[in-house]
């Protein structure tokens, strides 16, 4: 006996690197079981073996992510629409290490100031934003908006690029004129100006927000723009909303009155102010815990700045707190206490220390880049690929049950039961499959929850699909019926049912498994087919097949290209790969296969 | 190539005179596959009519929905009433399906609520548009297939072969929506070669020759969708079917006989791989036009896959349910041409009876 080949499987993954040891002709002649001989024979074969790890890698990795990376279905954020695939958000240029002045943070980029006036930006900069203004002149000042930016240089000019409709583009000519620039910000879609006489000016999507400046223009010393408004500190210290109408942000709370307002920040939905007594207040609404201000920061706080749904302050020994939402890591500050500055946006965060070297934290940006409501391609490709292989594994297990059954029972007993039965299959099988999978889930599933019409696709691709494997069984079973063993199981008196399923099923349960390999393929297919021309699961529910559904306009087939390839490469590939494996089954098992 | 297999097949059947002698057994085997056909069909009726009835909503409600406010409240209960009898909804269920049966015999397939038209006057233009697109590709795929997979079985093993299998695998498993993505990214975006939707240019003017030539440009893409999504599938069952053939004895006793290498393989082994590959083509011709479904939504192409998605989404189930009969047809259609094209490939049908 060859004793290092006895079973275990590390051995037999073994014996693909290592070199054949060389048998005696004994050994050589011994008898394999066949389950041996089969694993043998897959495992040679290259392609086969390779689908099977590619398809185990996928497999693994759908099942696993998931489960520790969980996913908000109803999230969506308009300032991380459609951004190409990269991790350089925080890649702060080279140029700025030691030498920064300012640094502002965008919606899918950053934005640095050295000291010498040099612009510099990083990130997924889309053709408009690389096109830097030239002859900027000495720059004092940068900020970086959604997807444009601003920049003011030392003879007071304001310079925009970047994104440039919605009027982003006019800078109204009052604005330079009426008074000295000290405060320049990009929001989405709108840029701000305040000058030194405490008048602000904006320009851009004014349909985005309605804002009213009115009473307070003039006596403005700071303020912060987010998506939906603008608020304001006034030199009497007090914090005011500049919203037309009475919003989330403009129920300042009353702790604030009377008090000096330093440093104010707004998220997507809450704002934050810092009062020269180092406290911090926020209100708006209170969604990630936006709320829950850590309790070293009370009473030291200096400066406070917000991304999209977190806020960052410093602290007057110079450490820095996050708190907030925390999907990307966006509140994991550094320690340390030799900050002297932050600039916070979006998902990114920036503290300049006193050496004048940056520290970052936050989003990096998107392995596999983001959709057209924001979400992460990589993120709903794992739950895309979990819920598309749940499908199309339930399916299979369903149409194996019944395809076992029914051709057991026609291939078994023969005449009118397998007549009748085989024609109910043929039937089954000759409907269109598409078709009807469509109708059936129109029909049926158009008034139910969507668990129960994911559900209920699982079930009509396993009633549709059971035919071809009942055919299969059934002429098995035909075959191995007459065998000696089986009219023994009869003499012993085992009952129908036993003879069928335990003592025939187990000889053609070789070929069931190969049938069981391909139908899963084909169910998975089917699957994202039916999801992706919208009779499938539904958005928000993500699976490859509705991931696939937006991309047909010819716009994101050929620009937003990231997400369409990663949702059909993981699809293809798994498809490709668990057909590789059941062609490789197929030839190990069928003996025959080896003089093809 | 094809057709001359198919020519030297016929011309060698015909002198021996084989077509003609089984004639009678033939019919009488057809006309069987033929009464167990209908008998599929009604039951399927059957089925899918209930199936609709089951679904919650008037459609005299719905009809009269556009003119209910225009309506004084009686008149509406009036009108309501009389649509409700005129379209039998208050017959027993038995009643209606056999009334409904009646009139989808006789091609009156109802009446469309979304186009307010009867349906065998919107389904007509939709049908042409469908067979126009999945007839060429059939014939082009078999004219493809049939030869490249004899071409592998024959040389099986080789560095040819093995690169087609493994080709023909990514070509099968890909799903057709992912490869008409590709293919209008490579043909359409990256080298703007043809036209992404349609089936004529918006507000062409042409007729005849001109027309058809429009047409045939924007079928292009569709085209080399089905082609590529189907080449590796059929290849694939043909070199099988070959192989199988190759292998038995018969072979080797033309072989004995000294018969050269192409009689034997056209001649003796091919028409033997004909039964099996006549049963795949009839499945894959079937799924040419299922696929189509998706095919036609991608490239906005107006056939009756767009008009069954229009109609579910709308909907609108007389549509649907002429469309669904119509898949019906064709697939059963399709096993009674199976059923025929053993009768001539197999002469083991003839003598079974």
């Amino acid at each position: 006996m060859n004793k290092k080949s006895n079973n275990s499987s590390a051995n037999r993954l073994g014996r693909l690197f290592k070199k054949k040891e060389k048998l005696s002709l004994l050994e050589e002649e011994q008898l394999q079981s066949p389950f041996k001989s089969i694993v043998k024979k897959f495992v040679s074969n290259k392609v086969s073996f390779f689908g099977m790890i590619t398809f185990s890698v996928i497999f693994v990795s759908v099942f696993v992510y998931p489960a520790f990376n969980p996913i908000d279905l109803s999230y969506q954020d308009t300032t991380q629409q459609n951004i190409a695939p990269g991790l350089s958000m925080l890649s702060v240029a080279s140029e700025l290490d030691g030498n920064v002045a300012q640094i502002s943070a965008g919606g899918s980029f950053g934005v640095g100031l050295s000291k010498d006036g040099e612009v510099y930006q990083w990130g997924e900069l889309s053709d408009k934003l690389q096109d830097i203004p030239e002859d900027m002149g000495n720059v004092v000042q940068v900020s970086a908006g959604m997807n444009h930016a601003l920049a003011l240089n030392d003879e007071g000019e304001i310079f925009t690029w970047g994104y440039d409709r919605q009027g982003l583009k006019r800078i109204p000519p009052n604005v330079t004129s009426s008074g000295a620039i000290v405060k320049i910000v990009a929001a989405q879609q709108m840029s701000f100006a305040l000058n030194e006489n405490g008048e602000l000016f904006y320009w851009g999507n004014e349909n985005l927000m309605s804002l009213k400046v009115g009473e307070h223009n003039g006596e403005i010393v700071d303020f912060v723009a987010n998506s939906t408004t603008a608020i304001a500190i006034l030199k009497d210290g007090s914090v005011v909303s500049l919203e037309a109408k009475s919003s989330a942000y403009s129920r300042i709370p009353e702790e604030l009155n009377g008090k000096t307002a330093i440093s104010v920040a707004s998220t997507d939905g809450a704002a934050a102010a810092v009062t020269d007594d180092g406290m911090i207040y926020v209100w708006g609404n209170n969604k990630y815990d936006i709320y829950d201000i850590p309790e070293e920061a009370q009473g030291k706080a200096v400066k406070v700045d917000a991304g999209r749904a977190h806020f960052t302050a410093l602290l007057d020994d110079g450490s820095v707190v996050s708190w907030g939402r925390d999907n990307v890591g966006q509140t994991d500050a550094p320690k340390g206490n030799s900050f002297v500055d932050i600039s916070v946006g979006y998902y990114q965060n920036y503290a300049t220390d006193e050496n004048g070297d940056v520290h970052t934290w936050g989003l990096k940006g998107y392995l596999m880049g983001t959709d057209g409501f924001g979400r992460d391609v990589f993120l709903r490709l794992m739950y895309g690929g979990r819920m598309t292989m749940t499908i199309g594994a339930i399916s299979v297990i369903i149409a194996t049950i019944i395809g076992i059954l029914i051709g057991g029972i026609a291939g078994y007993h023969g005449g009118k039961i397998d007549n009748l039965l085989m024609r109910f299959a043929e039937i089954i099988g000759s409907l269109p499959f598409l078709p009807f999978a469509m109708i059936l889930t129109v029909v049926i599933g158009n008034s139910i929850p969507e668990t129960w019409r994911i559900a209920l696709i699982m079930v009509v691709l396993g009633l549709l699909s059971w035919a071809p494997l009942a055919r299969i069984v059934r002429a098995q079973m035909l075959a191995e019926r007459e065998k000696e063993f089986v009219t023994a199981a009869k003499a012993i008196g085992v009952k129908e049912i036993g003879i069928i399923f335990r003592h025939i099923l187990p000889n053609v349960m070789t070929v069931v498994i190969v049938n069981i390999t391909l139908s899963f393929a084909s169910c998975m297919l089917i699957e994202s087919t039916l999801s992706f021309i919208g009779f499938g699961v539904a958005e928000p529910t993500p699976t490859w097949g509705n991931m696939l559904t937006g991309s047909q306009s010819s716009k994101i087939i050929g620009e937003f290209w990231w997400r369409w390839v990663f949702p059909a490469a993981a699809l293809s590939l798994s498809t490709v790969s668990i057909n590789l494996i059941g062609d490789g089954l197929r030839d190990a098992i069928d003996p025959r296969s080896n003089e093809r | 190539m094809v057709f001359q297999i198919a020519m030297q097949i016929i011309s060698y059947k015909l002198k021996k005179r084989e077509l003609f002698s089984g004639g009678n057994r033939v019919v009488k085997y057809i006309f069987k596959r033929l009464i167990y056909l209908v008998f599929v069909f009604v039951i399927i009726s059957v089925v899918l009519f209930f199936v609709y009835k089951a679904v919650p909503g008037d459609p005299a409600a719905v009809m009269l929905e556009g003119s209910r406010l225009t309506m004084e409240p009686e008149q509406y209960d009036q009108q309501y009433k009389q649509l409700r009898e005129k379209l039998g909804l208050d017959d027993p269920l038995p009643v209606q399906f056999a009334i409904w049966f009646g009139n989808v015999i006789q091609g009156d397939l109802g009446y469309s609520t979304q186009y307010r038209m009867d349906v065998k006057d919107v389904i007509t233009q939709p049908l042409l548009n469908t067979i126009k697109l999945n007839i060429p590709a059939v014939f082009l795929v078999m004219i493809i297939t049939i030869p490249l997979g004899i071409a592998t079985a024959v040389k099986k093993n080789t560095l040819f072969d093995s690169t087609v299998q493994v080709t023909s695998i990514i070509g099968y498993s890909m799903p057709t929506f992912i490869v008409a993505l590709v293919c209008i990214f490579i043909f359409a975006i990256k080298i703007p070669l043809f036209p992404i939707s349609g089936v004529n240019s918006p507000g062409f003017e042409g007729e005849g020759m001109a027309r058809a030539l429009d047409t045939l440009y924007h079928m292009a893409l569709p085209l080399i969708v089905i082609i590529l999504g189907s080449i590796g599938g059929v290849t694939r069952y043909v070199r099988a079917a070959m192989i199988e053939a190759l292998h038995c004895d018969y072979i080797r006793t033309a072989r004995a006989k000294g018969l050269s290498e192409k009689v034997v393989i056209f001649s003796h082994a091919f028409r033997n791989a004909l039964i099996p590959v006549v049963t795949i083509l009839t499945g894959w011709v079937i799924s040419v036009f299922a696929g189509s479904i998706v095919l036609e939504s991608i490239f906005l192409w107006n056939g009756i896959g767009k008009m069954l998605i229009d109609g579910l989404v709308q909907r609108d189930f007389s549509i649907v349910l002429a469309m669904q009969l119509f898949y019906v047809v064709l697939s059963l259609l399709g096993n009674l041409i199976m059923d025929i094209g053993y009768a001539f490939v197999d002469p083991r049908v003839k003598l079974g009876g």
